[in-house]
C-alpha cells in the first residue's frame, strides 16, 4: 500500500493527498527542504482534515503528513511535521499534539501506523531552546525531533 | 563627551590569508567568543589581536629578554607566534584593525613610545607556566615558545611577590568574593589550601589540606582539573586587582583561551561567573572554547536579557546564591554585548553566529560551531528510533 492509498483508506482523510507539498499552507513550505523534490510523493493536512470533528475539534491536532520515498528505502516514509513556535511555554502543547498523533494512529489512522516515520517539531519561528538542553533528549525519549527552522530529507535515510 | 579609548581602538578586525584564515571578519564587544575546530585561527587571530594592540610592549620585553630578530620579519613572526610560524605570513596577507590597513612587518620595526600592556592574554597552554611549580621568568623558556605564553608565566612569576613568601593563595579574601570562593572550594578545591611552601631553598606552590597529612601536595599530584586551574586562577588573580580601581593599571582586555580546560561542568560554571566579573569590571573579555557549556552560558545570558528577565534568574541557572554582591554582578552583566564567531575550517572563514539561533539554516550556525552537532544528531537518531518501535507491521 501506498501513502496516497493508505490516506484514502483512513477515515476522514479520503481525497485529502495532494502532490508534493500541495497540502502545506504557503507560508509553511520554506520549512521543508527536500534533498529530491521528485521523491516527495505527496503531503496531507491532518489538522484541517479533522477540525470539523466533534470528536477533534478541541484536541491538539497534529499539523501534517509529508511522504518521502528515499532512495535507500523501497516504501515510503512519512514525515510527521508539526509547525510550531519553539520555546518552553510551548512544549506542553507539542507533547498533547503528540500523544494526540500516537492515540490516532492508533485507532483511524492505523492504516498510516504501518510507514516507517519521523514525528519532527520544525520551529516556526527562532528556537529558544538551548540544543544541548536535556529538554531535547527528553524529546526524544518521547520519539520527538525537533530540528530548528528547516526540515532537511535526505536522499538516503539512515 | 570623551570616548574612552577601549571604545575607540581594537574594536574591528579582518584578516585575509594569514595562516589557516583565509579571511576573518571579527567586531570585539564586551564577550567575544570564538569557536570551531582544532587548529582554524583562533588562537593566531587573538594572538594577532594582541600584537597589534601591544605591539611597543611586546617589543620592549623582547629587547629586555635579549630576543632579536636583527630587522627580519620572518624571524619576528617566528619568536611572537612560536617557532615555524613565520609560515602564517604570505604576501597575499591582509589585515584592517579597526578600518586601518595595517602593514605588519612595518609596524613591528616602527619606533613607537612605549605604552603600558593593555592585554592579558591566558593562553591554551597556561599548564606548562607551572610545569615546575613555580612560574618561571620569561627568559626560562627558549624563542621557540609563544610570546603569549612566555609573558603569561613571566606575569605569575610577578605576581608571586605579591603573597610573600609562605603565603595563602587559595583562600584570600581580598582577591574574590567570598561567594566565588566558595564556588571553588566546592567544586575545585574541596578541602584543600592554595599555598607557596618552600622545599630544599625553592619555592613551589602546593595544595594543603586533611587528605594531604598535613605536608603540601606538589603539582606532580595535583588532579589535571587542579593543575588546569590553578594557573588561570593566578590569571584572574592578576585581573582582578585588590584595589578600589577594578581594572589592573593600562589593562583593557582580558584574554582567556579554552577556559574549560580539564574541567568538571560545575567547575566550568564558576569560571564563567568569574569571567562574568572581569566582565561588570569593565574588561572587554576574549574567550575560545570547545564547550558546548560556554555556549549555553552565553545563550542564556542574551535570551534573559532579550526577555526582560530579571538579574536573580541569570544566578538560578548559575546556581549562586542570590546575595548583593551578586545580584550587582548578574545585573550589571546581563547589560553587556556579547558575539559569537564561528571559524569554519571548510571555508577558511568566520561567521557570525552571535544570535545562536538553532533554527538557523546553515549547519555551522544552528549547530553552533559543531559544538552541539553530536548532541542533535543523537537525539534524532534516538527520537527515530523510538518513533518506529511501536508502530504496526506493514500489510
Amino acid at each position: 500500500m501506498t501513502a496516497e492509498e493508505a490516506v484514502d483508506a483512513t477515515p476522514h482523510l479520503q481525497g485529502k493527498w495532494r502532490k508534493g507539498l500541495q497540502a502545506l499552507r504557503p507560508e509553511d513550505k520554506p520549512h521543508i527542504q527536500a534533498a529530491d523534490t521528485r521523491a516527495l510523493t505527496g503531503s496531507f493536512d491532518l489538522d484541517s482534515a479533522l477540525m470539523r470533528l466533534p470528536e477533534h475539534a478541541l484536541a491538539n491536532r497534529w499539523d501534517f503528513g509529508i511522504g518521502y520515498l528515499h532512495e535507500n528505502r523501497d516504501a515510503e516514509c512519512l514525515y510527521w511535521v508539526e509547525l510550531h513556535t519553539a520555546s518552553d511555554r510551548e512544549v506542553d502543547v507539542v507533547l498533547a499534539k503528540l500523544r494526540w498523533l500516537r492515540n490516532w494512529l492508533d485507532g483511524d489512522g492505523k492504516a498510516l501506523d504501518a510507514f516507517e516515520r519521523d514525528f519532527v517539531w520544525v520551529s516556526s519561528g527562532s528556537t529558544h531552546y538551548t540544543l544541548n538542553g536535556p529538554q531535547r533528549r527528553a524529546f526524544a525519549d518521547l520519539g520527538l525531533r525537533q530540528t530548528g527552522g528547516i526540515l532537511s530529507i535526505p536522499k538516503d535515510r539512515r | 563627551m570623551k570616548i574612552p579609548r577601549h571604545k575607540r581602538t581594537g574594536q574591528q578586525l579582518r584578516v585575509e590569508n594569514f595562516g589557516p584564515i583565509r579571511q576573518a571578519d571579527v567586531t570585539f564587544s564586551d564577550l567575544t567568543v570564538l569557536v570551531g575546530p582544532q587548529a582554524t585561527g583562533k588562537s593566531i587571530l587573538l594572538q594577532l589581536l594582541k600584537l597589534l594592540v601591544d605591539t611597543a610592549y611586546i617589543k620592549r620585553e623582547f629587547n629586555r629578554a635579549g630576543v632579536d630578530w636583527a630587522g627580519d620579519f620572518d624571524g619576528f613572526l617566528d619568536v611572537y607566534f612560536g617557532e615555524g610560524m613565520r609560515s602564517l605570513w604570505t604576501n597575499r596577507t591582509r589585515i584592517t584593525h579597526s578600518g586601518e590597513a595595517v602593514k605588519l612587518p612595518e609596524r613591528v620595526e616602527e619606533k613607537r613610545a612605549h605604552r603600558q600592556e593593555s592585554m592579558f592574554f591566558i593562553p591554551a597552554q597556561r599548564v606548562l607556566a607551572l610545569r615546575d611549580g613555580w612560574p618561571s621568568a620569561f627568559n626560562y623558556y627558549d624563542a621557540s615558545v609563544p610570546f603569549t605564553l612566555r609573558e603569561f608565566s613571566e606575569h605569575l612569576r610577578l605576581l608571586m611577590s605579591e603573597f610573600g613568601v609562605e603565603g595563602t593563595l587559595f583562600p584570600v579574601s581580598r582577591r574574590l568574593k567570598s561567594e566565588f570562593r566558595d564556588l571553588l572550594q566546592d567544586h575545585i578545591f574541596p578541602g584543600f589550601d592554595l599555598k607557596i611552601d618552600t622545599d630544599r631553598a625553592q619555592k613551589r606552590l602546593v595544595l594543603t589540606g586533611k587528605e594531604s597529612g598535613g605536608g603540601g601536595l606538589p603539582v606532580a599530584v595535583w588532579s589535571a582539573g587542579q593543575r588546569e586551574f590553578v594557573p588561570l586562577l593566578l590569571g584572574l588573580y592578576y585581573l582582578m586587582v585588590p584595589a578600589k580601581a577594578p581594572l589592573r593599571k593600562g589593562v583593557e582586555w582580558a584574554v582567556v583561551e579554552e577556559l574549560e580546560m580539564g574541567l568538571h561542568p560545575r567547575a566550568i560554571s564558576v569560571v564563567m561567573l568569574m569571567l562574568f566579573e572581569l566582565m561588570a569590571r569593565g574588561y572587554r573579555v576574549c574567550i575560545s572554547t570547545h564547550s558546548p557549556q560556554v555556549l549555553d552560558a552565553v545563550w542564556t545570558l542574551q535570551r534573559l536579557h532579550d526577555h526582560g528577565a530579571s538579574p536573580s534568574s541569570l544566578l538560578e541557572v548559575f546556581n549562586v546564591a542570590k546575595t548583593p554582591p551578586m545580584s550587582k554582578l548578574a545585573e550589571q552583566v546581563m547589560k553587556r554585548q556579547v558575539k559569537v564567531y564561528y571559524f569554519d575550517r571548510g571555508a577558511g572563514i568566520t561567521r557570525d553566529i552571535s544570535n545562536l539561533d538553532s533554527s538557523a539554516e546553515e549547519a555551522g550556525d544552528s549547530g553552533w560551531g559543531g559544538l552541539t552537532e553530536f548532541s542533535g544528531r543523537a537525539s534524532a537518531a534516538v527520537a527515530r528510533a523510538v518513533a518506529n518501535s511501536d508502530r504496526r507491521p506493514r500489510s
